[in-house]
């Protein structure tokens, strides 16, 4: 007498509960190009690592079993566990039933032993035919709601949109310290077409409504792309190696494989001597970094700026650069949310940045105007004063006006670096003489040629020599220097940061 | 054959314009230059092919994404 009845009905349920929606529903999850959840997570996650719990929940009883909308448990990525989990699309579009869910257990989950939450998102969220079988209206709540948001200030927590994603897990994808979805098989928006036919009239499809030219490369509210549904992965699990599991955790240290006192030639000449032609910044930030590489975030939005992760003697680093190719690297509307974004995910989680200045200012004109660039901008002005891990900044260029206040702060210890290519100022000479010295220019007999001797006057104070006498910025050094400057002083700070480990006092990352 | 809209990044003025009508380009060919914050930014061809309109002259204003030039892709 034994058990063994009861086990192979275990069995059974399991086995019936991987066939998902059916064969004819996950032919059709194939044609749309995309992957099942079963197969999502065995592409995502370290061989044979997924342990699935509630893998028996669902409905229909012994005979006419379906398996919830839903898979969910626990596994590895590089040898590290994570909470995870997502829609079945092929049960119902991935649609949830009312109450206590998989999705909140994994929540929980990830809160208790401190692990990542990666969430692959495929479904709208609530069914009105929940309303039917309930029997009554309900006011929208969110289960758990300060747990998730809690999350965020503990444990990374990704967000995979992979397929057609609205409603409650769009939603839910917000609260995430990062998101990605792929090129062409995957839609984001908070309702889809026949919604927004229904509300507003428009005819719209789902690509043109919330394809990933529109939230990656235009909203900014997914951060990245895949070029398909495995590189988004290969992306989740490359952005997880530079995470800690937990604000518990210092971020994962590597052995470098790249020497500390590297002194790339490079850097000589990477800034070119006409003061009006751009370059390459991530060209320079790959001669700085081990291995020359790094790991971009949001690499389609906010092109003025560049935030990436990369490492420094294996530590890990949270870099941020002006992009000159971009408007001159003037600070606007999306690149002031994109530093404010990264800055506080890097402070959040330990990770010390680096920030290679080359700013003119502020975005200037209508357009910046119209987009509350100023508001935006000063936000983050306010997160950099906000911050504690360690910021060091490299003045490779024009560090010039309110703008570059955003990328050091001055009531704390303040490393400022220049190079001997680097200019200061309150406002660029170029335009700021004649604003300032409009009237004395106009009255003199020779108006073009009084304007040239005020610039003249004004330029031979721009010298970082000049601003360096006077202790105006920390060091002036050879740009060859570079690497080794930065990995000795982030090693003088990094018992400090073990020291600092733990939660901030902010209720987590904003969405 | 795909016509290719080229706009420019941001607001800024066309300060050269290096090539013209008929032209044929390779991808990443600097088609002109955008002075935009004292910086004199290229704008390339996003892909190859034969350019069939220039919008813009040397002087002109231009906003952000405004398109400046019309390629037929080859």
């Amino acid at each position: 007498m034994t058990w063994i009845d009861g086990v192979d009905e275990v069995e059974r349920r399991r086995e019936r509960a991987k066939e998902l929606g059916g064969e004819e529903r996950v032919r059709r999850q194939h044609d749309a190009g995309r992957l099942t959840i079963r197969e999502r997570l065995d592409a995502l996650l370290d061989k044979d690592s997924f342990v699935e719990i509630g893998g028996l929940a669902g409905e229909g009883g012994d005979e006419n079993f379906i398996p919830a909308g839903y898979v969910g448990g626990l596994g590895r990525i590089d040898g590290r566990d994570v909470a995870v989990g997502g829609e079945d699309f092929t049960v119902r579009g991935g649609s949830e039933r009312d109450g206590r869910t998989k999705v909140h257990m994994l929540v929980a989950m990830a809160t208790e032993y401190r692990v990542p939450l990666v969430l692959l998102h495929d479904g709208a969220g609530g069914n009105i035919e929940n309303t039917i079988r309930r029997g009554y209206m309900q006011i929208p709540t969110w289960l758990n709601a300060a747990g998730e948001v809690g999350l965020t200030a503990t444990v990374p927590v990704v967000a995979g949109v992979m397929g057609s994603v609205a409603g409650g897990p769009a939603s839910r994808s917000m609260l995430s310290h990062w998101s990605i979805m792929p090129k062409d098989t995957a839609d984001f928006f908070i309702a889809g077409p026949p919604v927004v036919k229904r509300a507003i009239g428009l005819d719209v499809t789902k690509k043109e409504l919330g394809g990933s030219h529109v939230h990656v490369h235009t909203s900014g509210a997914i951060d990245n792309e895949g070029v398909d549904e495995f590189d988004c992965f290969r992306q989740i699990r490359e952005f997880l190696s530079f995470m800690p599991r937990n604000v518990w955790e210092l971020p994962p240290y590597s052995q470098p494989t790249d020497r500390p006192d590297r002194k790339e030639e490079g850097l000589l000449s990477i800034i070119p001597k006409n003061r009006r032609q751009p370059y390459n910044m991530r060209d320079l930030i790959r001669l700085v970094v081990d291995d020359g590489h790094f790991f971009e975030l949001r690499p389609h939005y906010g092109k003025c700026l560049i935030t990436a992760f990369a490492r420094l003697d294996g530590h890990v680093v949270g870099v941020i650069a002006n992009n000159p190719m971009s408007q001159g690297g003037a600070l606007d509307g999306p690149g002031a949310d994109k530093q404010v974004r990264f800055m506080e995910l890097c402070d959040q989680f330990h990770i010390p940045i680096v920030y290679f200045v080359d700013v003119p200012g502020f975005m200037v004109g209508p357009d910046a105007e119209n987009s509350a660039a100023l508001r935006r901008g000063m936000r983050a002005f306010w997160m950099t004063y906000s911050i504690t891990v360690p910021l060091l900044q490299v003045i490779v260029r024009r560090c010039y006006g309110v703008g570059s206040a955003t990328t050091s702060r001055t009531d704390r210890l303040n490393l400022r670096i220049a190079w001997p290519s680097a200019e200061f100022g309150g406002i660029p000479i170029e335009g700021g003489v004649d604003a300032a010295f409009r009237r004395v220019i106009q009255e003199a007999d020779d108006p073009d040629a009084k304007r040239v001797e005020i610039e003249e006057t004004i330029t031979r104070l721009r010298s970082p020599f000049l601003t360096a006498e006077a202790l105006g910025v920390e060091d002036v050094f050879d740009p060859r220097e570079t690497r080794p400057m930065l990995i000795r002083l982030l090693e003088a700070a990094q018992e400090s940061r073990r020291s600092k480990l733990g939660p901030k006092a902010r209720p987590g990352v904003r969405p | 054959m795909a016509v290719i809209e080229v706009r420019s990044e941001t607001a800024g003025s066309i300060w050269r314009v290096y090539v013209a009508a008929g032209d044929t380009v390779a991808a990443d060919h600097v088609l002109m230059i955008l002075e935009s914050m004292k910086m004199e930014i290229p704008i390339s061809a996003p892909t190859a092919g034969r350019v069939t309109e220039i919008l813009v002259s040397e002087g002109d204003p231009v906003s952000g994404n405004q398109i400046v030039a019309l390629l037929e892709s080859t």
